[in-house]
């Protein structure tokens, strides 16, 4: 007796109890459905998130902070704890094969802009000629701030298009135009400069903010004025020393080596005899790859809970084979009477029990499909359909089906020819 | 004339070594030979059933020897059993034992699914098997489409599937009228007469019993009289009641046997 024949005669089986086989599949189907949305909304997530984590920073950069040592001996910080420009240009000079350039701002100031009739609150960043990249922005008009303007503590700064177009109008317009800030210090009253605009950036909301502001994309949120970070810092009367600053790999994948490099480098030169604080270094792609932890464990956590339910389908599945073999307990009878070995009756209801979940697992899975395919479009990230999910989902339904089918099949197989037939 | 069923000193028992051991048949030995149409008389609680049982390798002797067609049944194992119940026996029981929701076809199809014979080949036999008990136009209703006698007809045709040693009818017309009764009894005289098919008919009908070549009348597990041969062997009942060769049979169990025990 072939399998072929066996699964001819375990749809019959099925056909003669419809309502209940179809009750049966929908334990499964939606234990399936469940595991392969969640699963699929999981990728949607990491991959909206690590979409969003990549528009705020890029795989290259690398974030050099002063921190406190784990025992410091002081609880108080000093100006020489914060990195110099000195010594953060020494380690560009050290790296120079493995760095393309170091972001810096320092001495932020905020202020008031006014061109004479609108005036608005404003943040202004001491920037080297990276900062802008830092953040994260592209330049839109205009050039940058340079490395001249920084020697020449020139009074010029960089404006975002939206600025541009609240304070002149338009873009083109306010390239060239001059305004004025009152920048506030901490131990300066408020100063008055005039500061020439030498270029405009593109601001874009990050997509993660933009998703936590509901994606209001007129919503004010950050829109700094960047500008020599020299200017900035005599302004507001402090010294040039940096907390934190960026730095760029050549090689993105070799961040995380770099990043240890300059940390050892740091702990070595600059903080040798510091008695309290540290170099710490973070390439971005760590910080990636722990987000993309975090993001699995939840993934794996949700499918955990999923996979529950399509347990208790399977359950299901025994309980109704347990049902459907004390029912056919004389036919069971009358085919042992007829020769039917026990292996012909346990197959029959394995292959019974295997065809519910097989049915219920595609159902499930063109269910759960769909549901992720709807949640991507809606999440507008493109994630494939997840071909490997499908094929355990498909296997693993069809296991539950011999899993949770085969106790009922060896009790229907065990039935005593006599009593079965004796059944009533 | 060759020995089919020869049972020497059956004895069956029940619950045994427990308090309420149960000896049910006492040691009973008679031999039917092939062809015969032999009815196996007795009152309920007579031991009909166990005998029944034992005759059709559905159960085992607890001591004794049963030979069919010359196979130890009494130290056989299940699949051994299967096997012998599908090759050597078809079987025949009161309340008919149709699987519902499955084409008289399909049915009579059964026991040669499970013998391993291919669907055109089946489906040719079952076809000729309905043809033989006038059941070929309803070959494709359900059970529940036919009338008893109907389903009883289906039923003959298929204990005949696989062309049995023997036909075993547990009290096949006690479920049927009278007049019903009588046809299916006379499809048994024409499967005899015609096939040459040795038959096995439990009945406590005595006037049905008288019909046959032979009579064993059983009471309290005991064999109370045998009328013996009671007419000569018509010269059908001399074919050989079966188109294998001497011998083919056994070894066609034992393959089977063999492949299915585990």
């Amino acid at each position: 007796m072939g399998i072929w024949e066996n699964v001819l005669l375990a749809i019959a089986g099925l056909r003669a109890n419809r309502m209940r086989a179809l009750l049966t599949m929908l334990g499964i189907i939606i234990g399936i459905s469940a595991v392969i949305t969640i699963s699929t909304l999981g990728s949607v997530m990491q991959s909206f998130i690590s979409g969003a984590f990549s528009d705020l920073v890029t795989m290259d950069s690398i974030n050099v902070y002063s921190t406190q040592k784990p025992d410091p001996a002081r609880n108080y910080y000093l100006e020489e704890d914060d990195y110099s420009i000195e010594c953060i240009n020494d380690m560009a000079d050290r790296f120079s094969d493995d760095i393309s350039a170091y972001a810096i701002s320092a001495g932020t100031a905020s202020g008031t802009v006014s061109d004479g009739k609108k005036s608005r609150n404003i943040n202004i960043k001491g920037v080297n000629e990276y900062g802008i990249k830092a953040d994260s922005f592209k330049m839109l008009k205009g050039r940058n701030v340079s490395a001249e303007d920084i020697e020449k503590y020139r009074q010029v700064c960089v404006i975002s298009n939206r600025q541009a177009k609240t304070l002149f109008g338009s873009v083109d317009n306010a390239l060239g135009k001059t305004f004025t800030a009152y920048v506030k210090s901490d131990n300066k009253s408020s100063t008055m400069r005039d500061y020439t605009i030498i270029g405009i950036y593109e601001y874009k909301m990050p997509a993660i903010i933009s998703m936590l502001v509901g994606g209001r994309q007129d919503n004010d949120w950050n829109s700094d004025v960047y500008a020599p970070y020299s200017t900035i810092c005599r302004e507001t009367n402090t010294e040039v020393r940096f907390y934190y600053f960026t730095v760029y790999a050549k090689d993105a994948n070799k961040a995380p080596e770099v990043a240890q490099k300059i940390k050892e480098y740091f702990d070595e030169t600059f903080y040798a005899n510091n008695d309290s604080y540290m170099c710490y270094t973070e390439a971005n792609s760590q910080q990636l790859d722990q987000i993309n932890n975090v993001l699995n464990i939840v993934k794996i956590v949700m499918s955990v809970i999923a996979a529950i339910s399509l347990l208790v389908g399977g359950i299901g599945v025994m309980n109704i084979m347990l049902v459907s073999v004390t029912e056919r307990t004389r036919e069971i009878g009358v085919r042992k009477a007829l020769g039917a070995p026990n292996s012909a009756i346990r197959i029959q209801f394995i292959v019974e029990s295997v065809i519910i979940c097989l049915i219920g697992g595609i159902i499930g899975i063109t269910i759960g499909v769909s549901m992720g395919m709807i949640a991507s479009i809606i999440a507008k990230a493109t994630i494939a359909p997840p071909i490997f999910t499908v094929i355990v989902a498909m296997g693993f339904s069809m296991l539950i089906g011999v899993f949770f089918g085969y106790y009922p099949a060896n009790k229907a197989a065990k039935l005593d020819p006599i009593e079965a037939l004796r059944y009533e | 004339m060759s020995t089919v069923i020869s049972l020497n000193g059956i004895v069956k028992r029940f619950y045994i070594g427990q308090p309420n051991e149960l000896e049910i048949l006492h040691g009973m030995t008679f031999d039917v030979e092939a062809g015969t149409f032999v009815s196996i008389v007795g009152q309920s609680g007579s031991g009909k059933s166990t005998l029944m049982n034992i005759i059709g390798a559905l159960d085992r002797p607890t001591e004794g020897k049963y030979l069919l067609d010359g196979l130890d049944i009494s130290t056989a194992n299940d699949a051994t059993l299967s096997a012998i119940r599908n090759k050597k026996i078809g079987f025949v029981f009161q309340t008919f034992n149709l699987i519902s929701r499955t084409s008289a076809l399909k049915n009579v199809e059964l026991p040669m699914l499970y013998g391993g014979i291919g669907p055109k080949e089946r489906h040719d036999r079952a076809m000729e098997l309905l043809r033989i008990v006038d059941m070929e136009e309803r070959a494709l209703h359900q059970p529940s489409e036919l009338s008893g006698g109907q389903k009883q007809r289906v039923a003959i045709a298929r204990a005949m599937a696989n062309n049995p040693s023997i036909i075993l009818a547990d009290e096949p017309t006690g479920a049927l009228d009278s007049r019903t009764g009588r046809l299916v009894m006379d499809l048994f005289h024409k499967l005899h007469e015609e096939q040459g098919k040795t038959i096995v008919f439990i009945t406590h009908n005595n006037e049905l019993a008288a019909e046959t070549d032979r009579i064993i009348t059983i009471a309290d597990g005991n064999v109370i009289n045998d009328t013996g041969l009671r007419n000569k062997p018509t010269a059908a009942r001399k074919l050989s009641q079966s188109d294998l060769p001497e011998g083919a049979a056994e070894s066609g169990v034992a393959a089977v046997a063999g492949k299915e025990g585990k």
